[in-house]
């Protein structure tokens, strides 16, 4: 699985949930890859930076 | 009609600037907009017996203008508000973060731990900045999304979009989101130690 292809799933991941095998994979992914890790992290604390931003 | 309580009224006002914000993002409508707050403060008035203390005024208000925001946008007849919803749902614009095979052009640095930028004022101008520079039809979703906190089935009903094109425009505009916070907050953050 390629960064591109993993970013996407990360962020649907937010919204959705994604079939089994889908996620084994981009857990994987995450598992070698520091760039997508953090990506993960920012797209989560973008979350929560949200729900502050209304509270 | 509601002089009994002026500092009610005034905690109510004070949240008019952020609710101001939160509504054109969504309706790309100043008008409208203001109608839409207007309608919000006025019910907040009314029903002040409804807010129980257990939430923030602000999030109770919040959760007031979600149900405003969401007749307007059934009332409008679901149009795209100014741009055609297709430009935004377009995923090859994506190509320009990546390398050909796929890896990142530019990896997201390291943010340290930025829980603690939440407590910060100045973080949620440079949020506001960002979320402004957004395509319209990209900040709509994402407010509707982490702001109004309606879940995927319910923003495609709505503006009838696909899953597919929600799942796009969400990752674009998180995509644009980080990339904006991390040039305009995180690298400043690290630049000055």
């Amino acid at each position: 699985m390629s960064c591109k292809d993993a970013s996407r799933l990360i962020s649907q991941m937010q919204d959705a949930n994604l079939p089994f095998a889908q996620r084994l994979r981009v857990r994987l992914h995450l598992l070698f890859c520091h760039a997508c890790t953090r990506f993960e992290r920012q797209v989560r604390f973008l979350r929560r930076a949200m729900q502050r931003y209304s509270r | 009609m509601t002089d009994a309580d002026p500092d009610f009224s005034a905690q109510i006002h004070s949240h008019r600037t952020y609710l101001l914000r939160v509504a054109v993002l969504q309706l790309r409508n100043d008008e409208l907009a203001e109608d839409v707050v207007q309608d919000t403060l006025l019910a907040a008035l009314q029903g002040k017996a409804g807010f129980s203390g257990r939430s923030t005024l602000k999030t109770w208000l919040t959760g007031i203008l979600k149900h405003k925001i969401v007749d307007a946008i059934r009332k409008k007849g679901r149009e795209p508000v100014t741009s055609s919803f297709d430009e935004e749902c377009q995923i090859d614009d994506f190509d320009a973060l990546f390398d050909a095979s796929g890896h990142w052009d530019n990896p997201p640095a390291d943010w340290g731990d930025p829980e603690v930028q939440l407590s910060r004022q100045q973080f949620f101008d440079v949020v506001e900045f960002c979320l402004d520079k957004l395509p319209p039809n990209t900040a709509r979703v994402f407010m509707m999304r982490e702001v109004m906190e309606l879940d995927g089935p319910e923003i495609c009903k709505e503006l009838s979009l696909t899953s597919t094109n929600l799942w796009v425009i969400l990752y674009r505009a998180r995509v644009a989101l980080r990339l904006c916070l991390e040039q305009h907050w995180f690298a400043a953050a690290a630049r000055s130690g």
